[in-house]
Formats: structure tokens, C-alpha cells, sequence
């Protein structure tokens, strides 16, 4: 499964660069939330191995479920996630004044 | 004692603040107590350092990497100690008189006192960490004092300049001294004694023999000619002119400039008689000595003059370390006393002659004597004793400067070598007194002169430059005995053993006497055809000319970075993706593929489930479809799918916790996507050509491969130990919580969580921020002048 979620991984990377190196505004904001599943997709790869059915909650007794999935990672994305989603709320906002100014969705007319 | 004499110094330093009003004169005399109880305080300790005793203090400075702050006291530093505070308490008296009328004198004290402090820390430290921090402190404190009159455009060059070489030669420097204690360490000292002067010069015999020693005198040496204005780097100190006269009479008569003749004569004893440090210093010394005197005979301008004859003597300096053996240590003692008198008290005549003319320029002055008497007779003594004239210090210095190219033991041409650089140097400094003081106070009053109300200096500012030259003559008539005493500590410490120091005027009729006969006769000679000699048309060739070089240099270096920022900042965000992009691919491309192919596993998984592969080819297709979408709603549903795919993959791989964040969050996106987009124009238009297309497609698909090739390198191995395990003990019995993520975000680290929304919260407001202003600030109606104003005033 290690191969899925890189595979994937490499799509989003490849699909968030090519779209952040477009001239339009909305293909750059598309990118940016493309490259957040990506990255928190990998970050989610780097803990102590992927697992299937064993979620990091413990029982009772205080101990968790045999082989199970690495906690700090998930604290780690869930964390990213929603820094991510608040970056992308402001970088909306930031093209939707863009437009009202410029009145394109051209990076290139809002040089100067 | 010796950390108070530092601290207390640097400390002190607001107390230049004094001099802003007052009775100025007075105030300077009286800042001047500062040094002086610093001289007395360092000559009261002169009986305890016979022979090689030394005082050592040390202060724990970061006790876990056996640093510390250490000050030692021994002949070397007692001897540079004490100029430093003897010349200071003059200079810090002259200045008073000198700037009278400046009203930024307060701010000028305070950058002396600070200097003086640094320098006082260079010659007292004992260990070279602590002797780097102060000496870039010297760097940084004769940068302000050079750039003092910060108005004029060659003062701030002037400073810049000294600041860039000598701090600079800083950098060469620290990474040289890391080295010298990293052999040391080497060589068997314990590693919280390996930058001690003591640990290095003990360990010189096993350093000299490991390969770090060449790269690190390389270093070292860098350093010490930046500092000391050894040729090729000599230029800054003659720009360095720029300072006012009580600065450059102080840092670069008998103190910054010495600092890498302190640094070389300190670790001679350890890291001394190598081919490479004889060869090294006996070369850069001996020619920068030549060449100082030489171009020193052709300057009108008299500080200029007196900068090309001190880089002539620190070249001296240089070239006697590397000459090595007993009389070149008692030699490098003699004379730095020596120049140190003379050359301060030249310097702060010169001021007196800008102060009471207006002019340094030896073409408007002359017979200056009528009208400066006593001046007359200071400038006298202090140039009798530069040109080394018989019964003055110069001429002990000289004679026995001499003796040591003779008695060297070094191989016969690099002895004559040097005899012949202190004869070109004794013959152009008689040729430089002369023409200086000729043209200056003999001859007929020019019209600059007589306009003026010359007359000697009030006697509180003419007594600074007295005490020095008078001392050049009273010493060697009176109080050899003394100085033998005071001298013989510091020789022992450059030569390295205890030695015996017996100066005296009169060494009979030998070698020595002979050179200096013969030199003062050409020098005369010379002397009497000076204007002729002047009047050769002699350029510098530009290989020599530093100054013009290191002026391209820095022109090239700014014009070839203006070159560059246009290129890479070209205001086009996408450029600087592209750039980040490819500098990924080769910064992170190329390690991979050269060692990273390797690791890569592929490990077969048996549990993998259909609905699982189902998810993932899911993705790619919705990525597709995302950058192809040509309506902005099928792009928004495209990476809605994504979103939904990736929220799949953590409900599958046991992350509930992110599935639901991950779902909530894509809902919410959506929501604000739609009404954003809804705004926009409805379709995509195709803005970049084809040829762009395709290469932005290879890039980003090479990312993408190497992304994977990454994954399947690194997951599953880990480097260090993780911290997961002690939060899955410890959730339920200290957080007291089932699921361990939420524990983790809300209670073991419960700040990164406050952080997190700090973030959202300032998003918020800025987003509140933006959509504000549209409301505030109608659009400007149809243009017109007004209007267009206020529509840039708005802006976004």
C-alpha cells in the first residue's frame, strides 16, 4: 500500500506544480490545494509504517491495538490541514480583491 | 583584574556622552583618566612578569563546550597593553582640544572608548575565541570612528571599505583559528583547553606536522594582513585617513593595525620558523616595507604620507617575525615601542597643522616655523626619531632591526632579502621626514599661511603629541635600563625562552652601524634632490594600485548582482516556481539518483484491496481532469474528488480522526470555491503557448516521479528513534483520553495547537482585512485626475 499512496503522491506533486506555473490565478490557487493533500499524504507515509484497521486509540486498560498506526503523524496532519484550508480561505480572498482591481484572473496584468 | 580592565572599559563608554557639553578640553583630559589608571594598573604588574610568568583569568563562558572567556597578562600583552593605554590617554586628551568646536564629539568618545576597549580585549585574551570576538569588535568600532563625518561620501567609502577587507580577513581569520585548536585537540590537549594561546603554541611541534597546518596559517595569515595592511590589502589604511585626525592618529599609528602583528608575534613561538611562515612573512613583510617607504616619498598630502610610512613599519614588523631567532624578537619589542611614540605623536601634529591652517597639503604650507615654535620642535624630535638618527629611538630600533636580518637563521638570500627591504625603508623614511618638513616649516610662508592666525596650539593639546616625541629622545638618553626591563618580558614571549635585553646607543663599530651609515647618507642624498625625485612621473602599475582593484571588484560584484536579481526577480510568480522547481529537481534529483535508487523497495502487500487501487487510480484521473477542466466548476468538482480520494485513504489506513477533518475541511473549501470562482469569468483561457505547456508538463512530471522515487526510498526506515510510543502509554493515564491523536493536539502539545489557531485567526482578520477595504473604498468613477490618485492610494 506504501505503493498506492506513493504513486498518488507523485500525481499530486506533478498536477501542483504544473498548475502553479500557469498564468492564471485560480490554476495557481488549484495547485496550492492540490500540493496539501500531496504533502500531507507524504507526511502520513514517513511515520512508523502504514496500518490497516488499527486507529491510534487505546482501550480501557490504557493500551492500544497490536501493530498500531503512528499517532504523531495523524497529530502532525490534522494540524497541517487546517493551516492549509486557512491559507487557501486567504489566498481567495486575495483573488477575489485581485479581480475587483484588476479585473482579470491574469497574473500577468497585476505586475505593477 | 584583567576581565575588569576589559568590561569595565567597554562598559564605561556612555561616559564619552560627557563630551557632548561643557568645557570640552577639560571633559577629554578627563575621560583620558580612564586609560591612564588602565597604564598604571598594567605597569604596576611589570615585576610579576620576568622572565615568562604570565597572569591568567578565565570566566565560564558555555562550560558544556569547554569555552570560556580567558584573559591573560603576560610581556607580549603588557607591552601592546600598555601603548594601547598610554597613546589612548593622550589621544582621548587631544580629542578634546582637537573637536572643541564638533558637536558630534560625545558620539566620537564613545566610539573611542568602545575601540579601545575591543583592543585592550585582543592584547589581553588567552584564548583565540575570545581574542576573535574583540578583534571583530576592533572591525566594527573603527568602521564607525573611520565613517565618523558620515556626510562625506570618501569617509563612508573610507569606512566601508576598512570594514569589508578587515572584517572580511575576520572570517578567514575565525575559521583558521578553529582549525589551530581543532589540531591542537589533535594533538592530544583536552578539548577544553584546545584554544588556549598556551595549548596551541605548547601543541606547535605535533600541529606543524599535521596537514590542518597549512590551511590553517593560510587562514590566519589572511587575517593578520587584512588587519595589518600588509600589501596586497594595504589600501584601506590610507583611505582610512578619512577618520578625524585624534582616530587615525589612535587606530592607525599604535593600535587596529597592530592587532595582526600581535596575532603573528603570539603564535610565533608555537607555529615560527616553518619554510612557509618564514617565507610567507619575510616576503609580504619585506616588500610591503619597501614598497611603503617608497610611495610615502611621493605624497603631499601629510596624513597620507604618514599612512604610507606606517604600513612601511607594520610591513617591518611582519617581515622581523618571520625572520625568527633572539634579536628579531628584541627587535619587534624595540620597535613597536618605538614607532608607537613617533607615529602618534606625527599624527596628531598633522592635526594640529590641518586645525591651525586648514590645509594638510604640503604645497600650500611652509615656513610654519616662525609661527608654531614649539610645534616645531616636537615634529623634529618625532622625525629624527622615524629617520632613525642617531641618540633617538628610531635609531635603537633600527640598528638592532638590523642585527636581527643578520643574526637570522634563516638561509642566506632571504637575509640579504631583508636587509635590503630595512635599507630601501630607512633610506625612504629619511626622504619622506624630509620632504614633510621642509616643505611644511622651512622656507618662505605661502599666502594659505599668512591669511591664517597660525600659532601654536593651547598647551593642553600640544602636550599629547609632546610626551611621545619628547619620550623618543629621553628614552634611549636616559632610560635604556628601564625600558630593557619593560621590553625584555614581551621578546621572551615572541622568541619563546626567557631571554636577557641589554639595548644601548653604542655597539662599537660593526656590520649594523655600517648599513645605518650608509643608509642615512643615501637618504641625504636623496633628501637633497627631493622635489626632483617627487617630480618623476611614476604611476602605480593597476596590479598595485589595491585600492582601484578592490574598487572594480566591487563594482563588478554590484553590477553582476543587479544582472542577476533582474533576471530571477522579475516580479512573474510563475517564474520563481519554475526556478524553485528545477532547483529542486537537481538539488533533490541528483543525490537521489545517485545514491537513493538503491533503497528503493517495492514491497507486495497481499492485503491490497480492490476498493483501495480503485481510490488510488482515482486520483491521477482527477488531476487530469483538474488541469484540463475548461469551466471553473469542473475544475472546483475535479479537486473536490481529489479531496474525497485523500479523505478515503485515511478512513482506509486507520486515521478516522483525519478522515473526518479532511472531509469537513473539503466541504467547507468548496463552499468557498464556488462563491470566489462565481465571481470570475466562467471559462479558462488558454494564456501560454504550446512550447511553454510542454516543458512546464515535463517539469512537473519529472517532480512528480522523483516525489515517488522518494516515498518508496525513505518510508519505513527510520533514522532516529520515535517519540510515538510514549504518547500511546501515556494517553490514558496522564491525558486521560482514548484517542491518542486528540490528546496529543489538545494536551502534549497543546501550544503547536494554540499556534494553529493563531494562524487561523490572523488569516481571519486579514481576510476580514481585504474584503473591507472593497467596501470602504468606492471605486474610483471614470478616470479622471483626482480620481486616478485616489484609486492608487486604495490599491491592494
Amino acid at each position: 500500500m506504501t505503493l498506492i499512496l506513493a504513486i498518488s503522491i507523485g500525481c499530486l506533486f506533478a498536477g501542483a506544480i504544473y498548475l502553479m506555473l500557469r498564468r492564471s490565478v485560480v490554476k495557481l490557487i488549484l495547485g496550492l490545494l492540490l500540493l496539501s493533500h500531496g504533502v500531507n499524504l507524504l507526511i502520513f507515509t514517513m511515520g512508523d509504517g502504514v496500518r490497516r484497521g488499527a486507529p491510534p486509540i487505546v482501550d480501557d486498560a490504557g493500551l492500544p491495538p497490536a501493530n498500531v498506526a503512528d499517532p504523531l503523524v495523524q497529530a502532525l496532519i490534522l494540524t497541517a490541514i487546517v493551516i492549509s484550508f486557512g491559507l487557501t480561505a486567504f489566498v481567495l480572498a486575495l483573488a477575489y480583491r485581485a479581480n475587483q482591481a484588476v479585473g482579470s484572473d491574469d497574473l500577468n496584468d497585476m505586475i505593477e | 583584574m584583567l576581565a575588569s580592565i576589559v568590561l569595565i572599559t567597554l562598559a564605561a563608554a556612555p561616559l564619552g556622552l560627557l563630551a557632548r557639553r561643557g568645557p570640552r578640553p577639560l571633559i577629554g583630559w578627563g575621560l583620558a583618566l580612564l586609560p591612564a589608571a588602565t597604564f598604571a594598573l598594567l605597569l604596576a604588574q611589570l615585576p610579576a612578569l620576568s622572565g615568562e610568568q604570565r597572569l591568567v583569568e578565565a570566566i565560564p563562558w558555555a562550560p558544556a563546550m569547554g569555552v570560556e572567556l580567558r584573559f591573560t597578562l603576560d610581556g607580549l600583552s603588557l607591552l601592546f597593553g600598555l601603548v594601547i593605554s598610554g597613546i589612548g590617554t593622550l589621544i582621548f586628551g587631544y580629542a578634546g582640544h582637537y573637536m572643541a568646536s564638533d558637536p558630534g564629539l560625545g558620539r566620537f568618545m564613545v566610539y573611542l572608548i568602545l575601540f579601545m576597549g575591543a583592543m585592550l580585549g585582543v592584547v589581553l585574551a588567552g584564548n583565540v575565541l575570545t581574542m576573535f570576538l574583540f578583534w571583530e569588535l576592533t572591525s566594527v568600532t573603527s568602521y564607525l570612528l573611520i565613517g565618523y563625518k558620515h556626510d562625506y561620501s570618501d569617509a563612508r567609502r573610507g569606512a566601508l571599505q576598512s570594514l569589508l577587507i578587515t572584517a572580511g580577513g575576520g572570517l578567514a581569520l575565525l575559521v583558521g583559528l578553529l582549525l589551530l585548536g581543532e589540531a591542537a585537540r589533535r594533538a592530544g590537549v583536552p578539548a577544553g583547553e584546545a584554544y588556549t594561546f598556551e595549548a596551541i603554541i605548547g601543541a606547535g611541534e605535533a600541529i606543524k606536522a599535521g596537514p590542518l597546518y597549512l590551511p590553517a596559517m593560510i587562514l590566519v595569515f589572511l587575517g593578520a594582513f587584512t588587519k595589518s595592511a600588509q600589501f596586497p590589502f594595504h589600501f584601506w589604511l590610507p583611505g582610512a585617513m578619512q577618520a578625524p585626525t585624534p582616530a587615525s592618529a589612535f587606530l592607525h599609528s599604535a593600535t587596529m593595525v597592530k592587532a595582526g602583528i600581535y596575532l603573528l608575534a603570539r603564535l610565533a613561538p608555537g607555529l615560527g620558523g616553518t619554510p612557509l611562515w618564514s617565507g610567507t612573512l619575510v616576503l609580504v613583510g619585506g616588500f610591503t616595507f619597501a614598497f611603503g617607504a617608497v610611495v610615502a616619498t611621493r605624497k603631499l598630502d601629510i596624513k597620507a604620507l604618514l599612512a604610507y610610512t606606517t604600513l612601511s613599519m607594520l610591513g617591518g614588523l611582519v617581515m622581523l617575525i618571520g625572520l625568527g631567532g633572539k634579536y628579531a624578537a628584541e627587535a619587534l619589542a624595540v620597535n613597536i615601542l618605538a614607532h608607537a611614540l613617533y607615529k602618534s605623536s606625527l599624527f596628531m601634529i598633522a592635526g594640529i597643522i590641518d586645525h591651525e591652517t586648514g590645509t594638510r597639503d604640503l604645497n600650500r604650507l611652509g615656513g610654519l616655523r616662525r609661527f608654531m615654535p614649539g610645534t616645531t620642535v616636537f615634529i623634529a624630535l618625532a622625525l629624527l626619531s622615524q629617520m632613525g638618527i642617531p641618540i633617538f629611538f628610531g635609531f635603537v630600533g633600527k640598528e638592532i632591526m638590523i642585527e636581527a636580518a643578520l643574526e637570522s637563521p634563516l638561509a642566506d638570500p632571504w637575509r640579504y632579502a631583508a636587509l635590503a627591504a630595512i635599507v630601501v625603508g630607512a633610506v625612504g623614511y629619511i626622504v619622506a621626514a624630509w620632504r614633510l618638513f621642509k616643505n611644511a616649516f622651512l622656507g618662505q610662508p605661502s599666502p594659505d599661511v599668512l591669511q591664517q592666525h597660525v600659532t601654536d596650539p593651547h598647551l593642553g593639546m600640544l602636550a599629547a603629541p609632546a610626551v611621545p616625541a619628547a619620550l623618543s629622545l629621553l628614552l634611549p638618553l636616559g632610560l635604556l635600563p628601564f625600558v630593557s626591563q619593560l621590553l625584555a618580558p614581551a621578546a621572551s614571549a615572541v622568541y619563546g625562552h626567557g631571554l636577557e635585553l641589554d639595548l644601548a646607543l653604542w655597539h662599537g663599530v660593526n656590520v649594523a652601524l655600517g648599513v645605518s651609515a650608509a643608509a642615512i647618507l643615501t637618504g641625504a642624498l636623496l633628501a637633497r634632490f627631493e622635489r626632483q625625485l617627487a617630480g618623476l612621473p611614476l604611476s602605480l602599475p593597476i596590479w598595485l594600485d589595491g585600492a582601484k582593484l578592490f574598487e572594480r571588484l566591487t563594482d563588478a560584484l554590484i553590477a553582476g548582482a543587479t544582472v542577476l536579481t533582474r533576471a530571477l526577480q522579475n516580479g512573474q510568480l510563475r517564474r520563481y516556481m519554475l526556478y524553485t522547481t528545477v532547483s529542486f529537481l537537481v538539488v533533490a534529483g541528483l543525490p537521489f539518483i545517485l545514491y537513493g535508487t538503491a533503497s528503493v523497495r517495492l514491497i507486495p502487500d497481499p492485503q491490497l484491496q480492490p476498493y483501495e487501487i480503485f481510490a488510488a487510480a482515482l486520483i491521477p484521473v482527477a488531476v487530469v481532469a483538474t488541469i484540463r477542466a475548461r469551466s471553473r466548476l469542473g475544475a472546483i468538482i475535479a479537486v473536490s474528488v481529489v479531496g474525497a480520494m485523500v479523505s478515503l485513504f485515511f478512513v482506509l489506513f486507520s486515521a478516522p480522526d483525519l478522515a473526518l477533518t479532511q472531509l469537513l475541511i473539503e466541504v467547507l473549501s468548496t463552499v468557498f470555491l464556488v462563491l470566489v470562482f462565481s465571481v470570475l469569468p466562467s471559462r479558462f483561457e488558454i494564456l501560454s503557448s504550446r512550447w511553454k505547456r510542454s516543458r512546464d508538463a515535463v517539469l512537473a512530471g519529472l517532480v512528480g516521479l522523483l516525489m515517488t522515487g522518494l516515498v518508496l526510498a525513505t518510508s519505513g526506515s527510520s533514522a532516529f528513534s520515535s517519540i510515538s510510543p510514549f504518547f500511546l502509554e501515556n494517553s490514558l493515564a496522564k491525558g486521560k483520553g482514548h484517542n491518542v491523536v486528540n490528546v496529543i493536539l489538545v494536551d502534549f502539545r497543546g501550544f503547536d495547537t494554540m499556534g494553529e489557531i493563531t494562524v487561523l485567526l490572523t488569516a481571519l482578520l486579514a481576510i476580514y482585512g481585504l474584503l473591507r477595504m472593497r467596501r470602504a473604498a468606492p471605486r474610483p468613477p471614470a478616470p479622471s485626475p483626482s480620481g486616478g490618485e485616489r484609486g492608487q492610494k486604495e490599491g491592494i
